[in-house]
């Protein structure tokens, strides 16, 4: 009826592990890859694509970019651990119809040999492929600068998204990191590193726009990161995206946090709901959730989201993304 | 797959030719844990017995070990060890674990031995490793550990913790390494192995293509309808795999598992049982062990065969293993009926109780210890006869150790 063959030896079993370490978690990174896997590698790209079909009606897509740089330590490795889990959460408790989640990476492009990294949207672990294969930099600049405009260039010239052209609703875009944008997209960098001729510079403020008519934007600054809690990173942050800036303080709690805020977004609950929701799975989270997400879930009963006939309107108000009625 | 006899019957052979046969998208685990042993042999000669991982691992097929399996994370350690030593480079890699999975601890397994031990002469044949304490423990405490635990140290700290001092409260001291050591290993284990949404894992995996359940132990050791107490802490029929398949909006084919003759390592009712088939069939995989005891051997046993066809719900196939074995044991025979007592009718069907009708199971259990044979034939075609009698076609017949002398019969496993 079967045996103890292996050995249940605590420190053997220890031994093994050190040893494994880094053999399978980012091993194409581990591998000593230095180059862009070719499913990430944003050169060349038309768009990256997020449809609807038979089997998935009606596509919600979340795109997951975070900073692979030194200044976030281990945040990368945590967080290729913790994703996997999103989509799962979001399935089984329904607050997004059809999910397609991308994975991607960011870096500097003044100085990294891989400075964007961008997955395609998956409904399957496919994404969890992309997440493996992402090429861990751990470098940057230590100017408190990553390319994060580049990321943002990419996403709102290169996407193609089904809820946006069909139906009016945008996908969502989480960006985790630490630290601040470049001013500006530069030509040179978009010609390196995706291919593009542009004639002149884009400043920041100008991509955030274009890529809002695609996305929700939110920056996730993680506790454990370099920049944890600077006023400066932050204030900059909330200049650009508002309230859609989020600190925090368990990154272990990342995956509920990005469930809970599409939740909120999607009308599917409110902030109470979803916390109860999250007990209800054996979350222990909910803490750090609640505090991150305080801001957002408190305004979103007087928020409606945008659709094509009002984006362009001139709303009043703070420019957090919510048309306030 | 399920075996239909006591264990031993070869899945793990059977779940390796499945993967050599066409392409398989993962082999997915739904019972028993670190216990299992499922032994392949390669046509290259190597040798594996698995426990933890998948029998489909040398084919570099993934596996995915579902809520229903005890994950021991020191065992697997030193399973995985073994394969990266035959050739599989990154055997974690393989590997992923439903965050939903108990795990045993060394406390566990020391609990295990200890109330084995208090059983004497009465054992029930455990292999002292911990699963059945592990799902014990589990049904009065909702706090036990599990798999995604070992991502949260705080969480994984308390739990293990109380697994300790509960079951040292009640048994005496267990012994074991100090808590902090568990801790640290388990949480290696956790950042090394991929700990997944179980749901969304299996739907994906079930959608992508063909998937292999690989069940361990047997219908015939089965916690529910197995010869009480001689039983294992696990549902061994396809009733988990059908939940999991159920859930995924999935369907499977059935296949039964038998062997030519009829074994069983550990205590319990093998009323074929014969001393000079366990010397004239020594088995290379399994000897006398040191918790179970010896490995026994006796004629096939087509009545108690039928009764686990009949538990686990019916098959669509069968793979019959050993079709060497008659060869080389010539005395070697199927017992088609009991007999229960002189002058009394023979018994050709074994009348299968409610669900969790334990006094019922006990009570098969004494009437098959006084239980003998009432007749043994020798059929021409082995695997034919026996499918015969569990009315179902074979399409998997295994001559040997080795994926080369296995034959599949049928296109049906392509589906």
């Amino acid at each position: 009826m079967g045996s103890g063959r292996w050995s249940t030896d605590v420190y053997g079993a220890a031994a093994s592990y050190r040893a494994a370490t880094g053999r399978s978690a980012f091993a194409y990174s581990d591998s000593g890859a230095r180059k862009v896997h070719e499913r990430l590698d944003p050169r060349g790209v038309d768009v990256r694509e997020s449809r609807d079909s038979d089997e998935h009606p009606r596509s919600t897509p979340i795109a997951v970019l975070f900073d692979v740089t030194g200044s976030m330590g281990s945040v990368p490795r945590t967080l290729q651990s913790k994703l996997p889990e999103l989509f799962g959460l979001l399935l089984r408790k329904g607050y997004a119809t059809d999910p397609q989640i991308m994975f991607g990476a960011i870096g500097d492009a003044t100085c990294d040999r891989v400075p964007l990294q961008i997955g395609q949207f998956e409904s399957d672990n496919r994404m969890d492929d992309d997440l493996g294969n992402i090429v861990l930099e751990g470098g940057g600049g230590g100017q408190r600068t990553e390319s994060y405009e580049l990321a943002m260039y990419f996403m709102a010239r290169h996407t193609s998204l089904d809820s946006v052209e069909r139906r009016g609703r945008r996908g969502y875009l989480f960006l985790i990191g630490d630290e601040l944008p470049y001013p500006q997209v530069k030509p040179a960098e978009v010609r390196r590193w995706t291919g593009d001729e542009l004639a002149e510079p884009i400043s920041v403020a100008a991509i955030v726009a274009e890529l809002r008519q695609r996305f929700e934007v939110y920056y996730i600054l993680p506790s454990g990161a370099s920049y944890a809690g600077d006023p400066e990173i932050l204030g900059y942050w909330r200049r650009l995206l508002g309230q859609h800036v989020i600190e925090l303080d368990d990154l272990d709690a990342v995956c509920e946090t990005i469930a809970l805020t599409v939740g909120l977004g999607e009308e599917a609950i409110d902030l109470a709901e979803g916390l109860t929701d999250l007990a209800d799975v054996g979350s222990t989270a909910t803490g750090s959730v609640g505090r991150a997400l305080a801001t957002i879930g408190s305004t979103r009963g007087v928020a409606v989201r945008t659709d094509l006939a009002t984006a362009g309107l001139d709303t009043d108000g703070p420019d957090d993304g919510l048309i306030r009625l | 797959m399920v075996d239909l006899g006591y264990g031993d019957a070869g899945k793990g052979t059977v779940v390796d030719l499945l993967c050599a046969d066409g392409p398989v998208g993962a082999v997915i685990r739904f019972n028993g844990g670190a216990q299992a042993a499922h032994n392949v042999v390669t046509s290259d000669g190597r040798h594996h017995t698995f426990a933890q991982f998948g029998s489909g691992t040398l084919h570099g097929v993934p596996t995915h070990l579902s809520r229903f399996v005890v994950v021991d994370p020191l065992a697997l350690a030193a399973e995985a060890e073994q394969l990266n030593a035959i050739g599989v480079p990154d055997p974690f890699g393989l590997l992923t674990i439903d965050a939903e999975a108990l795990l045993s601890t060394p406390w566990h397994a020391a609990a295990n031995r200890l109330r084995e031990l208090g059983r004497g002469a009465g054992r029930h044949g455990s292999c002292g490793m911990g699963v059945g304490e592990t799902m014990a423990y589990a049904l009065r405490h909702a706090d036990a550990p599990r798999a995604g635990d070992t991502l949260d140290p705080t969480r994984l700290r308390h739990r293990l913790t109380a697994v300790r001092d509960r079951l040292t409260d009640e048994l005496g001291d267990l012994g074991g390494p100090p808590v902090d050591e568990v801790v640290s290993v388990f949480r290696a284990f956790g950042s090394i192995v991929s700990i997944v949404d179980g749901w969304s894992t299996r739907r994906a995996l079930l959608d992508a293509g063909r998937c292999v359940f690989e069940g361990a132990q047997g219908v015939l050791l089965d916690e529910w309808f197995g010869w009480h107490p001689y039983t294992t802490w696990s549902t061994t029929t396809f009733a988990n795999a059908e939940t999991l398949l159920a859930e995924a909006g999935h369907g499977a084919l059935r296949l039964g598992v038998v062997r030519t003759y009829t074994t069983r390592h550990g205590a319990g009712p093998l009323v074929t049982e014969d001393p000079a088939l366990t010397a004239a069939l020594p088995d290379r995989h399994n000897g006398t062990g040191r918790w179970q005891g010896p490995f026994r051997v006796g004629h096939f046993d087509a009545v108690a065969h039928r009764y686990a066809v009949e538990v686990a719900g019916g098959v669509d196939a069968l793979a019959v293993t050993h079709l060497d074995a008659p060869d080389r044991a010539p005395e070697l025979r199927i017992c088609p009926e009991y007999a229960l007592a002189p002058g009394a009718p023979t018994l050709d069907r074994l009348v299968p109780g409610g669900r969790g009708d334990l006094a019922y199971q006990e009570r098969l259990t004494a009437l098959l210890a006084g239980a003998r044979p009432a007749r043994l034939d020798r059929p021409a075609r082995w695997a034919s006869a026996i499918g015969a009698l569990l009315d179902a076609p074979v399409l998997i017949e295994s001559y040997g150790p080795s994926t080369a002398d296995k034959r599949v019969l049928g296109r049906a496993l392509a589906a």
